[in-house]
């Protein structure tokens, strides 16, 4: 329980805190800080009744399979996100199917992100849809580009074309699938297009031959090498994303514990 | 790409990685033996099936020479995964998905040899 | 309804269940029964334990079907059962799983870092 606990976190305004430096003193600067009121016309709302009962819920997740759950975060659009390790890519999501308090009965998308510098470089997120209690989560977990994942279709019907396209785009192997094959590419396609790493003017072109009669491909050949734009704007895309100076988790942590239901 | 992983792996021996399909050297290379063998028997076929002007001689010297291109490779993680793209496009061979454009493809007919020495370099870099 | 017989749930794939008490009665003792194999301090045994006793409860104490209804508030009695069809078989994939065993692995260090 305490273990789930530290390793608990929640992000407010898309920053995540350790809550288990939540303490009295915390709680007081929250009700200091609720007192004021929000006058920016501007600024996204928070939603703090259903942001607690997504944490509520995400906190019970973790403490029913603190095997499998790395970490738990709310962000700052109140969506609840899972991260578990790729073991547990199948209990999660039957569990989350199949418990009476969850029922995430639909897989809803099933996609990829690939980030090179991480040791891991795939990350690979699961959107389910609970009709039951109208409410959506996301489950991520990681991978490289050889260590198999386990398949999702035995849980979720969905996820088979969806683990197709996974595989054709970013070279992705999912163990014990039933019909693992390229869906999006043209047959012969070499590589991964969804890849950082994949040119964006790729490594063939084809054209119609006259002399063979048919289309053939050839090493793509560009007068001019491609040009890399440097479409920085001057303006900061990220503000909320700055990293936090040294002091600032406890003068933001505001969320206080959330109270079991 | 799969050698970039390969060295990866090989700095960080001493992690315990999960397996694809084979644990060990000589698994995999079973299995690429069998890959090998369905591609052998396969090509008559092929050639018959998609009406190729090559002969079976030479539609086997080059699944050889495919199979060649690979034979550097030694982590088992990376032989399983070029197995199976191989028994991939095995599969879409024989159910004749691929058209004779993309069986073609592998002989490279019409691509002409890109020049080395400078001077034919410099001429080819003012063609339009 | 009343006095009237059940025609349809209006859901495809699920028929009309005609003894739904002996039903749920039989399940929620298999899943009790299955959760008994777990150990003491599991929050997934611990949780779905009190989930089960609450719902049996209504069961055992409520004859007519709609009130009972009514009182689990999770649909009609057949999505009733069938949620404990599916509780049944994750209590026993549970068993198999062993989820309340500490984390098997840490994440990597910055792998859940955003932005990176």
């Amino acid at each position: 329980m305490a273990a789930s606990l530290v390793r608990f976190v929640r992000g407010g305004l898309g920053r995540s805190f350790n809550i288990a430096r939540t303490s009295c003193l915390l709680q007081q600067q929250n009700r200091l800080q609720s007192s004021t009121t929000e006058t920016r016309p501007t600024v996204r709302p928070k939603d703090a009744v259903s942001h607690q009962q997504l944490a509520a819920f995400g906190e019970y997740v973790a403490e029913t399979m603190p095997k499998y759950i790395q970490q738990v975060q709310v962000t700052c659009y109140n969506e609840l996100e899972v991260m578990i390790h790729p073991d547990g890519v199948i209990p999660v999501l039957t569990f989350l199917r199949d418990h009476t308090n969850a029922q995430f009965r639909n897989m809803i998308d099933l996609t990829a992100v690939d980030i090179p510098t991480r040791q891991n470089r795939f990350e690979i997120v699961y959107n389910l849809l609970s009709l039951r209690y109208n409410s959506r989560i996301r489950v991520k977990t990681y991978t490289d580009e050889l260590t198999p994942v386990d398949s999702a279709v035995p849980v979720h019907m969905a996820a088979n074309w969806y683990e197709r396209e996974i595989w054709d785009m970013f070279g992705v192997f999912f163990a014990n699938h039933p019909d693992l094959r390229r869906i999006l590419t043209d047959y012969g396609f070499e590589g991964h297009p969804f890849r950082k790493d994949f040119p964006l003017s790729g490594y063939v072109e084809v054209r119609y031959d006259d002399e063979c009669k048919r289309v053939v491909a050839e090493p793509v050949e560009l007068s001019q090498e491609f040009r890399k734009f440097d479409l920085n704007t001057p303006w900061e895309v990220f503000p909320a994303h700055r990293e936090p100076k040294q002091a600032a988790p406890k003068l933001e942590a505001g969320d206080k514990a959330p109270e079991k239901k | 790409m799969a050698s970039t992983a390969a060295t990866r792996v090989a700095t960080g021996a001493a992690k315990v990685v999960k397996p694809i399909f084979s644990r060990d050297l000589d698994e995999a290379k079973r299995r690429v033996r069998e890959l090998y063998r369905a591609w052998y028997r396969e090509v008559p076929n092929t050639v018959a099936v998609f009406q190729l002007d090559i002969t079976t001689r030479q539609g086997r010297d080059k699944v050889r020479e495919m199979f060649d291109k690979n034979k550097h490779v030694t982590d088992p993680r990376v032989i399983d995964m070029l197995v199976i793209k191989g028994k991939m496009e095995l599969q879409e061979t024989i159910n004749v998905w691929k058209q004779k454009t993309h069986v073609m493809r592998y002989f490279r007919e019409s691509e002409e040899p890109r020049a080395t020495d400078f001077l034919s370099k410099f001429y080819r870099s003012h063609d339009p | 309804m009343a006095g009237l017989l059940k025609k349809t749930t209006g859901l495809v794939g699920l028929a009309v269940s005609q003894n739904p008490h002996e039903r749920l009665r039989v399940l929620y003792s298999k899943i009790l029964a299955s959760l008994q194999t777990m150990p003491q301090d599991a929050a997934y045994r611990k949780y779905t334990e009190q989930l089960v006793h609450e719902r049996f409860n209504h069961v055992k104490t409520e004859p007519d079907v709609e009130k009972l209804e009514k009182k689990i508030n999770c649909g009609q009695i057949e999505e009733v059962i069938f949620q404990a069809e599916c509780e049944l078989s994750l209590s026993r994939k549970m068993n198999e799983w062993k989820p309340w065993e500490p984390l098997i692995e840490e994440p990597p260090p910055n792998q859940w870092k955003w932005p990176i």
